[in-house]
């Protein structure tokens, strides 16, 4: 993990802007490739998440404590975990940690910002808002675009049938 | 823009080490750089609703995963994610087809599909198109895997209409660059104007077109049947005959080195021409076309069909303005190039590439935006 960080840190990720001033000031969190999954053709429309790498360059570790935008009623952080045998997602409580030097995938089947209570559509291509917190009173504002997703959902959008 | 290093070493075969290729700059970076060692083009047409602001939408998001790709990271999104690399040389372009521009605008002047020559047997499988993107890398698995992302992000908004696989070879065994060559055994793009030179800049780029399209250059592509039967049954000296360059080396045949300047007036013994009246390498000089010139890319393609394989060349053509370098050229070449008993063209496409973008823009922003 920690050998693959240099090139992390010297490629510039399409949240450029939050990149380099995340890299002025330093020990903060670096985000990358951030993305949010489409709601066009969704059984439910109202609820979708958000995806991103989080790279840590610093020697303390760092958590997401939360995060917001404008487009949904309520935003969390989730994590997928098993229950009576089945995987569920769930409210990660305190966060999601970035360690020292290393880095965090938030990916579909893994942990992810949930915006739930959507106030539109969101088709691919459209930007969405969206900013977060860190453990060191950090906060990033990225503009993160929606792209649609071929996996099935049934893991983000558990149905209650 | 290419961060590309070839190790030479003193006592021993100089190694090439893999490269990663900025995906910023002022020109989309695949256009000046070498052909690729692989390469695949996709054309794509719009679906039925798709406006200019959806065009945007897309741009921004294939900007974003050519941003990615192009340093060696997954695209956002990617169900398989392992299978990108970095330092494998991947560009991305992209281009608009004529079509575009009736959404659009500000079309760039002489973008037009090209007329069919009387030579031609286009088939409509291999022609036309709205969109454009040509993925290249020194790695087939990189290439494949950047379009499998690129075509699933166009989804909502354009279907593909034709794909082409092109290989081609660009690097000598001594590790050094060459010109390459075709499935005839030519040597292919010799008469190119030098990347960096002035003469190339006003041969690619676009300055007089529309504001947004400065830095821009149009792309023909051109998929030419090569008949390597009857091209087999040939001595040397007759396909040397119909290049006008020697085999070899591509050196003209009334020169020593590849690019040593064709002499054109040159007569043998009995005072015919060294240089055929109907050799290619005489009809396409710059010289015979009142100076205009193309920079000219190409790769080797196979198709097989069962047991039945088709051998041929995708010809890539870039000029600032197709109407006004090309066509005159494709139009010369149609009516007597000697090359054309042993090929046919079955393709045909135009596109204009938008110029470069830099960190914080996207592609084509300024027309869409």
């Amino acid at each position: 993990m920690a050998l693959a960080l240099p090139v992390l840190l010297s490629s510039c990720g399409s949240s450029a802007t939050t990149t380099q001033e995340a890299a002025v000031s330093t020990p903060s969190v670096l985000v990358e490739d951030a993305w949010v999954r489409a709601t066009t053709g969704a059984e439910d429309t109202t609820m979708t998440a958000a995806f991103m790498s989080l790279t840590n360059p610093g020697n303390t570790d760092i958590k997401l404590t939360s995060a917001a935008s404008p487009v949904a009623g309520l935003v969390q952080l989730h994590e997928m975990a098993a229950k009576d045998g089945k995987m569920v997602m769930q409210e990660k409580p305190g966060g999601i940690t970035v360690p020292a030097t290393s880095h965090t995938h938030l990916s579909p089947g893994g942990d992810h910002v949930m915006l739930m209570g959507l106030k539109q559509a969101l088709k691919p291509g459209d930007e969405v808002p969206l900013t977060l917190t860190f453990s060191d009173n950090t906060t990033h504002d990225l503009t993160v675009p929606v792209k649609s997703f071929t996996e099935e959902q049934e893991h983000y959008h558990p149905t209650t049938k | 823009m290419v961060g590309g290093v070839v190790a030479l070493g003193k006592d021993g075969p100089a190694e090439a080490v893999g490269r990663g290729i900025e995906p910023y700059g002022v020109h989309q970076p695949g256009i000046a750089a070498a052909s690729p060692r692989h390469a695949e083009l996709v054309a794509f047409n719009l679906r039925h609703g798709v406006d200019k602001a959806a065009l945007g939408r897309l741009m921004r998001l294939w900007t974003g995963d050519i941003v990615a790709l192009a340093n060696g990271r997954a695209a956002p999104g990617d169900t398989a994610p392992e299978l990108v690399i970095g330092n494998v040389a991947l560009t991305t372009t992209v281009g608009f087809g004529p079509r575009v521009f009736e959404l659009t605008g500000e079309k760039p002047p002489g973008l037009d599909d090209l007329p069919v020559m009387k030579r031609d047997r286009l088939a409509p499988a291999w022609s036309g198109g709205d969109l454009l993107i040509m993925v290249g890398a020194d790695d087939p698995v990189s290439v494949v895997h950047a379009v499998r992302r690129l075509v699933a992000d166009a989804k909502p908004f354009a279907t593909p209409t034709w794909r082409q696989t092109g290989f081609w070879n660009g690097t000598g065994s001594d590790g050094q660059p060459v010109t390459g060559r075709n499935l005839f055994g030519q040597v292919d793009g010799t008469g190119n104007p030098a990347v960096g030179t002035p003469e190339f800049d006003a041969t690619v780029w676009s300055s007089d077109g529309p504001d947004w399209f400065r830095g821009g250059t149009t792309l023909v592509v051109r998929r030419i049947r090569l008949n390597l039967d009857t091209w087999d049954e040939l001595t040397r000296s007759e396909q040397e005959r119909a290049i006008g360059r020697k085999l070899s080396t591509g050196a003209p045949l009334t020169g020593a080195a590849e690019h040593d300047e064709l002499d054109l007036e040159a007569r043998d013994a009995d005072g015919r021409p060294v240089i055929a009246e109907n050799a290619h390498a005489r009809l396409s000089h710059h010289s015979e076309n009142d100076g205009r010139r193309i920079f000219r890319k190409g790769l080797n393609y196979v198709q097989d069909t069962g047991p039945a394989r088709e051998s041929g060349l995708i010809f890539l053509s870039h000029q600032a303005d197709v109407a006004a370098q090309f066509l005159p050229l494709l139009a010369r070449l149609d009516a007597a190039d000697a090359l054309n008993e042993w090929t046919t063209s079955i393709g045909s496409a135009v596109f204009a590439l938008p110029p470069g973008f830099q960190p914080g823009t996207w592609l084509a922003q300024n027309l869409l935006a």
